[in-house]
């Protein structure tokens, strides 16, 4: 047996106690899954305080649902259907904190905590300050894709969803998702290609510091 | 053929899928063909690579976890409340058992009222289109069903009980009328004047032909039986000269 298929067998043990209101194994799931759901929530929202309330809310949705759980996928397929379906819910029912997204300026205030926690190095080492730059790229490029076309970019990208996957999951067409992800390339490659003038800025602004 | 078009295309999709050009034999011999599909190739893959690597450096620290989790047990426990009663409803109703179902209070759960409350998903507009197929049948299923009736039975004859009002008989009081016409003597006035013979002279004739008949037909009401009421009228005159 391999490691995944101990991990496989563990998640339907643990699904199968919170099935019996086991709080204890719904947050051992949680604990598991949290990060790569918190990430996605990052990205789509573009704010640490949006993806914090937005991915508590998809495990709510989630504990709430777990009864309905048929193991007929695995548990973080099942996870990630109802993420999709709380990211478009979410655009639907209200704005984003910040209309925006995370700015330069906040992402160099060493001194918040917030932004603090958003990396691991608590260093102001080069590369430190590169990555928030970076980050803040990234930010931007997906800031001007359309909620739909950027989560289409996230799921193709960092979750490795096939096109038909994703058309299911957020109910539009294969086209439509392509259109979406190939849009997010062209402006990711726009903004961190090296031969972009942004990114010579990253890199002078990065060695400046 | 090189097709630029469809080689970054190809390329494109391999490196979201995190597959290396270099195991597909296909994508390396058209990227050693063109320059620029290399280029661009190249240029690609390290932003994607760029990306993936803010998502690393984007993960919260670890000492963030801690706290995320317990506010996440906690909303967890709030939530709980009402899902643990609907456990505790089940448990109830199991140990209840099926036979007691009709006799659990408040029986929510029987099949009757489980029938009632069953609910289908139907898409709006197939819900819209079905009711206005109801709203445009129901009338003309009901016109076709009165004209399906037979005429005899559209006349129905209603027997309204009808009072017959008795007539009672009562008497009528009956009016006899009797007319008699009385003639009666006059005192002739008798006058000094010469013309004192021509007025005994006519007296005697009137009175002698008066009493005459008088005497032949008397006035009498023998015969006659009188009602209640009597009416008698008496009708002065006679001659046409009376005063």
């Amino acid at each position: 047996m391999t490691e995944r298929d101990t991990d496989a067998a563990s998640d339907i043990d643990l699904v199968r106690r919170a099935q019996a209101e086991d709080i204890d194994a719904f947050c051992l799931l949680a604990e598991r899954y949290a990060r790569r759901i918190y990430l996605l929530a990052a990205h789509y929202c573009r704010n640490t305080q949006d993806a914090e309330d937005l991915s508590q809310e998809v495990w709510l949705k989630a504990y709430q649902a777990v009864q309905t759980f048929r193991f007929d996928s695995s548990f973080y397929t099942w996870l990630r259907r109802i993420t999709i379906n709380s990211f478009l819910n979410h655009r639907r029912s209200s704005f984003f904190r910040s209309h925006g997204q995370t700015t330069a300026v906040q992402l160099l205030q060493i001194d918040s905590e917030e932004q603090e926690a958003l990396f691991q190095s608590s260093s102001r080492s080069q590369e430190n300050i590169y990555n928030k730059l970076l980050f803040e790229s990234v930010v931007n490029a997906l800031a001007e894709l359309t909620p739909a076309q950027r989560l289409a970019f996230l799921l193709r990208h960092y979750e490795g969803m096939t096109y038909d996957e994703i058309a299911t999951a957020m109910n539009c067409s294969i086209g439509t998702v392509k259109k979406g992800v190939w849009r997010a390339i062209g402006k990711l490659r726009a903004r961190l290609s090296p031969e972009s003038d942004e990114q010579e800025t990253l890199t002078s602004l990065a060695s400046e510091y | 053929m090189h097709n630029c078009k469809e080689t970054r295309e190809l390329f494109t999709e391999l490196l979201l899928d995190g597959i290396d050009f270099r195991s597909d034999h296909a994508i390396s011999v058209e990227l050693s063909r063109c320059t620029e599909c290399r280029s661009e190739f190249e240029t690609l893959r390290a932003t994607l690579r760029m990306t993936s690597r803010v998502t690393e450096t984007a993960a919260p620290a670890e000492d963030y976890w801690p706290a995320y989790h317990s506010k996440l047990r906690q909303r967890l426990v709030d939530a709980q409340t009402p899902t643990t009663s609907r456990a505790q409803a089940q448990r109830h109703k199991e140990k209840l058992g099926p036979l007691f179902e009709p006799l659990r209070p408040g029986a929510g759960n029987s099949l009757f009222v489980r029938l009632l409350k069953t609910t289908l998903p139907v898409p709006l507009p197939l819900a819209v289109a079905l009711v206005l197929i109801a709203a445009l049948v129901i009338p003309f299923a009901i016109r076709a069903a009165r004209k399906d009736v037979p005429a005899s039975n559209t006349t129905t004859i209603v027997r309204v009980p009808v009072e017959v009002p008795v007539v009672q008989e009562k008497p009528v009081i009956q009016e006899k009328i009797v007319t008699r016409v009385v003639y009666r003597d006059r005192q002739p006035v008798v006058r000094a004047t010469k013309r004192r013979g021509e007025a005994s002279r006519a007296e005697s004739t009137f009175a002698k032909s008066q009493r005459s008949r008088t005497e032949a037909v008397p006035a009498s009401f023998a015969g006659f039986k009188p009602s209640d009421e009597v009416k008698l009228t008496v009708i002065k005159g006679g001659v046409p000269n009376e005063k």
